[in-house]
Order: C-alpha cells, then structure tokens, then sequence
C-alpha cells in the first residue's frame, strides 16, 4: 500500500505525525459531491426531466438542436465570464460587446470595403477594438482599485451609446443588415456558422451503444476501486463467470437496442440485468478482498427494531403507493372538494388560521428577559395575521384546486419516496448487524422497486415520462441489487488509498466522459425527419456554433485547472494580496482575464452575425447578468476563488433548456422570468448547501 | 566557528523625525532559531521589513554570509533566501493544500509550446514537504481553509523551506492560536530549524520564545535591551526585561520611597 510507503520515507529529524484519527475516509461519491459543477449538473438533469415530462415537444432531436444552438452563444461567454468572476471581478459590458461588435463589422463591411476590400479586415479591427476596450476595462481596475462592477457599467453605457449613434447615423436604423456580400464572407461563414447536415446515420448507434458501455464500465470499475481494498493477487476462481456475466450483458443490450415488442424487451432486459449484476459482482469479488469484519462473519439472531420497524413502514408505504391507482382514478378532474360538506370546508380553514396565528405568537411573543419596545406587539400581529391568512388560504386553495388526479399524483409520488427511502435506510442499518439480514433487506428494497417500475408502466399517462421511468426504475434496481451484493461480499476501505484513489477518479471521469460523448453523438447526429413525422422545416443538424462552444469549455476547463494560469485566477480571486505577495502577477492575470472577455465576446458577436448576416445593435443587451447566472449556477462563487467553467457551462445549457421548455410547456412565456431566477436562487442554495457539506465532511 | 547566515549590524531606521529601530544587532545562525521580542510599538515590524527588503535601513548594514548586502524590493530578499511568513500567511483559503503550496511557482511540463501543471509532482511532493514538517494532510485537495491554524502556518513554512529558504521570519505566528495550536506551531519551527535553516521567530510571548528559541533579541520603544544567547538568560528574566521590568522596578522603587 502507497499509503504505507509514504510513513517508509528516509528518517527526518523532528517527526511530529499528527495523523488524525478524527479524519473520515470520504467515498467516492462524497468526493463526487465536493466539485462545484456537481449542482449543475444534476440541476441540468432535473430541469431536463421536468420539460420532458411536461412539454410536448421538449426532448426531440429537433427542440434539443434548438435549445443547443441557443444555449451556444451563452455558453462560450459564461465560460470566460466564469473565468473572469473566479478572478474576482466583473464584467458587465461583456453582453453589450456582442453587439457592438457585430454592428461594428456590420458597418465596416458596408461603409469602408465597398472597394473590395477584403472581410478579415473588419474582423481583425473588430477584435483590436474589443482587445483594447477589455485592456482599458483591466487597467482601470488594476489602477485604481475601483470595484469592476462600475468600471464596467460605465464601459456598458459607453459602448452602448456609441454603438447606437453610429448605427443611427450611417444605416438610419438600430441595425445592420447584408454583411452576406462582403468579400470573403464564405470562408468566415464556415468557420463561425457553418451547419453540418450529415446523412449517413448507420454507424451511429454501433457508435453510441459501444461509448455508453464502455463508459458504464469504466464508470463501474472506478467507483469499485475507490471503494474496497484490492486482493494482492487476483483469484481467477470466479473469472470464468464474471466472463459469461459480461457476454450476456452485452448481448442483452444489442437485442434490447434491436428488437422492438413487450415480450422481447422484457426478456433481453432481464438478461441485460443479470448479465450486469453477474458481471460486476464475480469480476470485483475476484479482484478486492472478502469481508472479515464482525458483523460479516457473525450472523445476529435477532432482528433489531429500528430495522423491523423501518421494513414494515417502507413495504406499507410502497403498497399504499401501489395501491393509490386503483382508489384514485385517473383523468378524474373532479374536485376532492365536493368530496366535504361545506361545515368540513369552514372547520379546517379556522384550524388552519388558528394554527398560523399560534405558530407566528410563540415566534414572534417578546421574551420576558427582553426590554419592552412598542414596534414588537404590533410587528407580531402583523405577522400573525400572514402566517394565518397564508394557511387559511393555502388550506381552501388545495381545497378548491386540487383534483383527484393531482392528489393522484401526488401521493404516489410522496409514499414511493418515503417507502424507498425507508427501505434504503433499513437496508444500511441491517448492514451495520449482519450480512443475511443486509441481504434479506436488500431483496424486499429490490422487489419494491421492480414492484413500483410496473405500478409506473401500467399507468396510462404521459407515454415517454412513464416508459423512461420505468426503465430508469429497473436500472436503480439492478444497482440496487449489484451493490447490495458486493457491499455483504467485499470488505469496505475505511482509508484514503493515494493510488487507488486516483485511479478510481481517473476511471469515474473517463467513464462519465465517455458516457457523455456518447449520448452527445445519440442526440446530435439525430436524423430529424425520421423522429418529427410531419415536420418539413429545414433545419441544420449541427452548428459550428455548438462545436465552437463544446471547445471553448475544453479550452478553458484545461487552462483553469491544469495550467499555471489557472493557479493564478483561483490565487487572484481567492486572495490578491496572498498571490501578489507570493509572487503571482496579479495585475497581468486580471488584465488578460478582462482581455480574454472582451475578446470572446467580439467571437460570440461575429458569430451572431455572420449566423444571420444582420445584427441589432440591442444584441446582447442585458445578456451580461444571463452570463453570470449561468456562471452562478454553475457553482462559482460570486466573490472569486473557487469554480468551475465546465459548471458554467452547464449553466448556460440549463437557462436556454428553460426558455424553450417553457414555450413547449405551453406556459405563459413571460414566466421565464421568473422560472430563471427561481432556478438561479435554488442553484445558489443548493450550491451552499454542498460546498458547507463538502467542508463538514473532511 | 558557528555559521552565521545573516547578521546585523547597528541597524537604524529613521521615519523623518521618528526614530523606529536605534542600533539594533544581532545575528542567525544555520540550524537555531533567533527570537525577536518586544511589546506592541517596540519595532518588530519595522525590523522585518528591512529584513524582508521593504524598507532600507538608515543606518547600520545587513550581512549574508559575511558580505554586505542591499535589499531594494522583497525580491531581492527572497533570491539571496530570506523568506517572510508573514501574519496573514499569504494563503488563499478555498484553494487545496497543494495549489497553495505551489502558488506563483507551478512545476510545469508539456509538449513543445503547449505547456500544463504537473499536478501529480505538485500534489506528491507538498504531501511530502508537509510530511517533512510532521504534518500528514491525508487529502491534499481539501481546502487550505478547512486546516486549522496551526497546520495553516505549517503549510506556509513548509512552502518556504521547499522553495530554498535558507533564513525563515515568521511573524507572530503564535499570536492569534490557542495553547494547543501554539504548541504545534512551536513545534514546526522547531522542525525548520533542525532541517538546518536559521529562524527568526518574532513573539510577543516570552514563554514561546523560550522553549524554541537559541538567541534573544529584546526590543523595546526602538531600543535593543539587550541581545542573549540562551545560556545568558533565563526565563523569569526575559518575562522581566519584556514586561518593562527595570522600569517597573523603578517605579516600585519611588512609589515605596515616597510612603
């Protein structure tokens, strides 16, 4: 062990080890939950979910290109704007330069290249100007030390100002349009903006199938590597069956991929689920040593209580959400309203304000110890009298709104997740006295779920949400039971393991790479006409954009976590004096970064352009304070020195899935709005929420 | 023959009419650990920053390895390898343990022009460093901010030392740590001086000083009181001379005369 070699290092003097015995080992999923791109991420997963199952037209190949293409702009400034906030500043006319520059080379192209003169020209000046502003927008703050967030409003306005009087004057509109005829406008029009419309797609499901096996694979391994200790050498005993467990896996997933019909995917389903589990349960007993602690080799005679009692509660939940489709029928509008005289109706809404009235006095009364002051009697009932109303009213409302299909809804959504989180707990607890009980528990949690999948399945409803339900039901199953079954086989790593460790993460993210590159290749290489019948609008494929967005995450995820230059931007913003004093060039880095802004924002703006050959000098306009919620909700920290450009990025990804899903949701389109800054506000506290945890937890 | 790495000699600073050290000596020595002590405005501050190239003596001149030297930025300071912990530690709290250590001086590697962090050296040797230093980080990604203040200093001496320090300042490190803490930071000091770099430890805590220290150093109102090896001086007269004993002496001396 590594972790043993270390303490064998040549004797020093003065050896003081403090190894902290106080210091819990973190598994690899707590360490999975300390990255700042973590709450976006399964924010983008749950935004995502929420439109498919809501929106009608939400998830196609079609809505995604869109969502993607608009997400692109987006996403390549909330990467440098990302940079620039874990730099510590600002910079609010990061939005407005998308525009002015467009306008910019709009304008040039018309006005000063009728000659024929050619269009990189008007480009490099665009960029030249857009350097020197950012070099202004950095100088100024370096100098003077103002706050960058009123260097750079000012820089806004002025852009502003000038992007429109020159607009105004020369083209007597606030836009330009026709850049289409400028000299070399074709080749500029690949590089930016180019559609890619391939129409060969036979190679693309052997393609995406393989990415996403492999991955998973990967993505298994590495979890297990982070999780228990490795057998000094390999016990080739159970081989041979992890061999047929690998090959039935991967033959059920082919026939599943291929073969269409209930009885068929059930059949190559289940001999997907079982190759899996097969798999990774005799590979990973071959590979890490069998468990001898106490509670493994003893088998307790007793069940203890909180275990029964959790069982029967979890079963009895389970059962009642099972249960709920046959009492509470579907499509039945009717409101549970009817259901209670109106005497019923009049008692609980009393209740209900009473009940607020005494929560907010035993809030709110003065302490006796406290000195007396007038405001605090009156601030009480004021506070009463909403805490009451707001029940009273919440009580009759879900009287009046609820309908038999939400409650419907909503207590087998509810009861399910109490009965499984129960099961779940039960199951940890039973691990903790023996392994037949831990497996025992394991089993009923299982056959709960399957139970549940097909509650699911058998519901007429939604037929995409409830079929990807169900599928996703039946592989929490089958992790359920793999893990079940090594956890009970396999003796756990209580401590870090440097190797190990790092080769477990290098696995996850190789495996979640892999994963993600695949389903990336699934969704855009997507023949569109064959998934919209009907649908004869021509539309691109895939965008230069998207891929120059897909880069410029790449780019920047390298630059900031694994180049000196990344060092510097977390040193900067996470403490300026400390890097300065230690010798990092902080002006230089904050420069460069205001730079580096100004410059991707003059690409972004180009772009925009040369996509639509016209551009409105309002392009951009308020799209700086989009950039930071992205960069907000992709974990970065608003006062600097921590973050994540990939998080950015998702971010961006996340704010252009809700504008479009709103529309296909058929919901006021206004709402997106509010429907942003509720996701920006969520982000914001689940992102506090983990980072306090991640720090709780070391 | 000890080494002496750095010495000074009657050492003045002048701020236009105020006069901030007077005729202060000392020296340090490879492998000991030289206090500085004095209360608040007896002049440590003023005597790190020449130490450190912030400012320039007045009078009087700084010697390494017995040859005259001129301090005119705190880079200098630093290439001749005198390094400055200072209170405040130069340490970005959200930032891990290694990229704390390696700030401002990333090990790099890279292909042609394409260059990158060598984050597997960097991550390896700061664990190592710190192990040197007695302090087993057992995750050397976790934030500088979740150690505790005493493994905080650690890592901002053990930078130090990796970095070819040959003569340590530490500011106060002890100040704002409790007994406990205190006791570890000591301890580190310890450890740096036995690894053969010369400390300067400035306290305004005699029984700190005193356990570590090999060579005192009593500053007060500008004034040297007096600079003693360790064998001259005991502690109950270092607590004496700090907390302005011949005045107080004096003072008692009258108040008794007067009755």
């Amino acid at each position: 062990m590594s972790g043993v070699a270390v303490a064998e290092k040549p004797a020093e003097p003065a050896k003081v080890v403090t190894a902290d015995e106080r210091i819990a080992h973190r598994g690899p999923i707590q360490r999975l939950l300390v990255s700042p791109e973590i709450g976006a991420i399964i924010g983008a997963v749950l935004v995502w979910a929420f439109f498919w199952g809501n929106g009608r037209t939400f998830g196609t190949a079609a809505t995604t290109l869109i969502v993607l293409d608009a997400a692109a702009p987006l996403g390549i400034m909330a990467v440098v704007v990302a940079l620039l906030m874990i730099g510590g500043e600002f910079d609010l006319s990061s939005g407005v330069m998308t525009g002015a520059t467009g306008i910019m080379v709009g304008l040039m192209v018309k006005y000063f290249m009728r000659t024929g003169a050619p269009m990189w020209m008007a480009v490099g000046a665009a960029f030249i100007v857009a350097g020197a502003i950012g070099f202004f927008n950095g100088s100024l703050v370096n100098r003077t030390g103002l706050p960058s967030f009123i260097v750079t409003l000012a820089t806004f306005f002025v852009l502003k100002g000038v992007t429109l009087v020159l607009a105004k004057r020369l083209e007597h509109k606030v836009s330009v349009s026709g850049v289409d005829t400028a000299k070399g406008y074709k080749g500029f029009y690949r590089f930016f903006a180019y559609d890619y419309k391939p129409n060969n797609f036979t190679g693309r499901d052997v393609v995406f199938l393989s990415l996403v096996l492999l991955g998973g694979a990967l993505l298994i391994t590495g979890l297990l590597e982070q999780s228990f200790i490795r057998r000094s050498a390999l016990n080739t005993k159970f081989v041979p069956v992890g061999t047929v467990g690998v090959v039935a896996a991967g033959l059920g997933f082919a026939m599943l991929h291929r073969t269409d019909g209930v009885a068929n995917n059930a059949l190559w389903g289940i001999v997907a689920a079982v190759g899996v589990v097969v798999a990774v349960v005799a590979l990973a007993t071959s590979r890490y040593q069998p468990r001898t602690d106490q509670a493994g080799a003893s088998a307790a005679r007793s069940v203890p209580t909180t275990v029964r009692m959790l069982v029967i509660g979890g079963v009895v939940s389970v059962a009642l959400a099972s249960l709920a489709p046959l009492v509470l029928k579907r499509n039945e509008r009717r409101e549970i309203l009817r259901w209670f005289p109106s005497s019923v109706r009049v008692v609980v809404g009393v209740v209900a304000a009473l009940t607020g009235v005494a929560i907010a006095m035993r809030h709110m009364w003065p302490r006796t110890r406290e000195r007396f002051q007038w405001y605090r009697p009156v601030q009480t009932l004021l506070y009463a009298a909403c805490v009451g109303l707001l029940l009273l009213a919440g009580s009759l409302a879900l009287f009046q709104l609820t309908t038999v299909q939400a409650l419907r809804a909503i207590a087998m959504m509810a009861l399910s997740a109490l009965g499984l989180s129960m099961l779940l707990r039960a199951r940890a607890a039973a691990g903790r006295v023996s392994v037949t009980l831990q497996l025992a528990v394991g089993a009923v949690a299982v056959v709960a779920i399957v139970a549940l999948a097909f509650v699911v399945r058998n519901d007429s409803g939604a037929v995409r949400f409830r079929s990807g339900l169900f599928a996703a039901m039946l592989i929490g199953a089958t992790a359920l039971t793999a893990n079940t079954l090594l956890e009970t086989r396999l003796q756990k790593r209580r401590e870090m393991h440097e190797r190990a460790d790092r080769l477990g993460r290098r696995l996850v993210a190789g495996g979640a790479a892999l994963v993600v590159i695949g389903l990336m290749i699934r969704v855009v290489f997507t023949n569109v006409s064959n998934v919209k019948p009907g649908a004869n609008q021509a539309f691109s494929v895939t965008r230069m954009s998207i891929l120059w967005w897909i880069i410029v995450t790449l780019v920047g995820a390298f630059v900031l976590t694994k180049t000196k230059w990344g060092n510097w931007i977390f040193a900067v913003g996470g403490n300026k004096e400390a890097a300065r004093a230690i010798g990092v060039p902080a002006a230089k880095v904050k420069t460069a970064l205001f730079v580096t802004v100004s410059l991707v924002g003059c690409f972004v703006g180009v772009m925009v352009l040369l996509r639509f050959t016209s551009v409105q000098a309002s392009q951009g306009d308020g799209s700086e304070f989009l950039y930071i919620i992205a960069a907000v909700v992709g974990g970065n920290l608003l006062t600097g020195g921590y973050g994540s450009v990939v998080g950015a990025s998702v971010g961006a990804l996340i704010i252009a899935m809700s504008d479009n899903g709103i529309g296909s949701a058929n919901w006021n389109s206004d709402g997106r709005f509010a429907f942003k800054g509720a996701v920006l506000l969520i982000a914001v506290l689940v992102n506090n929420y983990t980072r306090k945890k991640a720090q709780e937890a070391r | 023959m000890p080494d002496k790495i750095l010495e000074l000699q009657h050492i003045s600073k002048f701020f236009g009419n105020v006069t901030a050290l007077e005729d202060i000596s000392t020296s340090v020595e490879a492998g000991k650990v030289t206090c500085v002590l004095g209360d608040n405005g007896a002049g440590k501050s003023t005597l790190i920053k020449i130490l450190s190239g912030v400012h320039r003596p007045s009078t009087g001149q700084c010697l390494i390895d017995d040859s005259p030297v001129e301090f005119s930025s705190p880079r200098d300071a630093r290439a001749v390898g005198i390094a400055t912990v200072f209170q405040d530690l130069a340490l970005a709290p959200l930032l891990s343990v290694w990229r704390n250590f390696f700030m401002g001086s990333e090990p790099k590697k890279g292909l042609g022009p394409i260059r990158w962090m060598d984050s597997a050296f960097a991550r390896k040797t700061a664990k190592e460093e710190m192990f040197k230093m007695g302090i087993d980080v057992r995750d050397i990604d976790q934030p500088v901010g979740t150690l505790s203040g005493g493994e905080r200093q650690s890592v901002a001496i053990a930078r130090a030392v990796y970095f070819g320090a040959r003569v340590l300042i530490l500011d106060e490190p002890t100040s704002a740590l409790g007994v406990r803490q205190s006791g570890v930071v000591l301890k580190y000091i310890r450890a740096a001086a036995e690894r053969g770099l010369g400390v300067i430890f400035i306290t305004h805590n005699p029984s700190h000083a005193y356990p570590v220290g090999d060579r005192f150093l009593l500053l007060n109102r500008g004034k040297s009181l007096g600079d003693f090896a360790k064998s001259e001086i005991e502690i109950t007269e270092l607590t004496r001379l700090m907390s302005g004993g011949a005045e107080l002496e004096a003072l008692q001396h009258e108040l008794s005369k007067g009755r």
